[in-house]
């Protein structure tokens, strides 16, 4: 424990006189190490319960890259166990193998279930589809972001099915939910906008939750810290959706100026979901004519990836 | 004081006392996307930092 120092700023809680480590500033609070592992903590389990996340008997699994959100993730699920009749947990890390990033996250992640006794499948793109990540993408990079979201969604699925999972759980925040809201919008997507993938429509779908949906990346991150679980990772090579980045910066600039536009825009989304009556996917479920899976068109994203048309 | 960035690269400052913040608008960075360590402890971005001090500024948004 670190000596005092007279300029600090104290907790807001009462009767509380600790210092305080962030400044929460939608609310104005000030919290301190405990009251703040309190505050996340509360939070998490809040979302949980008012949106019956979880039900007694449930097996699930944790999409668990090793990374920041799903670290809080499966500390938070794993934490709340016992209060939760009947709930068992398995984490699921996907190797996308991306040379230089991929192997420091796995051992990061492997650490932490053989820390907290959580039982631990690692699934490969290179078994499931045949090559790895770097290979698959040469020659289109730039949608790298898109085409490894479709087969890692593809991978959680096939692994939380083998495992026997009822539900997969995502380490999605606030501030993603947000910049997608925005996303969503900004690119006229509207059945992405109103389409909740916790309603679980077809029932060979696997439904998902996002427990960390209500905390923000920095209440997230300072949890971690707190709890002395941060760990420096490296980050992925490939950039990113261009969209998303230029979202985030605009979203957290109006964050800074307006606390509380990222909360607005996802009660906002909430609202339009509400009442929007289902459009139910036009003609009922289908399944892809090449591997089975459940998809919207005659063949999947992932079997369109695979078979290289573009 | 000195200051460490994002990207683990250092700055030293000579000014006198000045909120956390303050230091954070001159290198251009959003207290949103950032948590901060005062020589080695976080603190909210409003507290203050002077003359010896070590801000360590955390960048929290991933791939950004
Ligand atoms: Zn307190
Ligand atoms: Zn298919």
């Amino acid at each position: 424990m670190p000596a005092p120092d007279r300029r600090d700023i104290l907790c807001s809680s009462t009767p509380c006189s600790e210092p305080a480590v962030i400044w929460l500033r939608d609310s104005g609070q000030y919290l301190c190490s405990t009251h703040c592992i309190q505050h996340v903590e509360n939070l998490f389990a809040r979302t949980v319960e008012g949106q019956r996340m979880i039900a007694p008997g449930d097996r699930i699994a944790v999409a668990f890259s090793g990374g920041k959100d799903s670290t809080a993730l499966l500390l938070l699920l794993h934490a709340a166990l016992p209060t939760w009749p009947d709930v068992t947990l398995l984490a699921i890390t996907v190797d996308e193998g991306i040379a230089g990033y991929r192997d420091e996250t796995i051992h990061a992640a492997v650490d932490l279930t053989t820390r907290i006794g959580v039982e631990h499948h690692i699934v490969s793109f290179a078994s499931l589809f045949g090559g790895d990540l770097d290979a698959l993408l040469k020659g289109r990079e730039s949608r790298s972001c898109t085409v490894c979201g479709i087969l890692r969604r593809r991978a959680l699925t096939v692994a939380a099915r083998q495992a026997g999972a009822a539900k997969i759980a995502v380490g999605h925040n606030l501030d993603d939910e947000a910049q997608s809201v925005l996303m969503n919008l900004l690119r006229g997507d509207f059945p992405h906008l109103v389409q909740d993938a916790a309603s679980g429509e077809p029932e060979c779908f696997i439904p998902r939750i996002k427990p960390l949906a209500g905390l923000s990346e920095r209440e997230i991150v300072t949890y971690l810290l707190l709890t002395g679980n941060y760990r420096e990772l490296p980050e992925c090579p490939y950039t990113g959706y261009a969209l998303r980045s230029e979202v985030r910066v605009m979203l957290a600039g109006l964050e800074y100026r307006h606390p509380g536009t990222m909360k607005n825009l996802i009660s906002s989304r909430d609202t339009i979901r509400k009442n929007t009556t289902r459009v139910s996917g036009q003609g009922g479920v289908q399944r892809c004519r090449e591997c089975g899976e459940v998809c919207s068109g005659e063949i999947c994203q992932v079997c369109r990836i695979l078979s290289r048309p573009e | 004081m000195q200051i460490i960035l994002p990207d683990r690269s250092t700055r030293q400052l000579d000014c006198g006392p000045l909120p956390i913040e303050e230091i954070l608008h001159r290198f251009g960075i959003n207290p949103v996307s950032i948590i901060v360590t005062r020589n080695g402890r976080l603190v909210p971005e409003t507290a203050c930092a002077e003359e010896g001090d070590e801000i360590r500024i955390i960048r929290v948004a991933h791939g950004g």
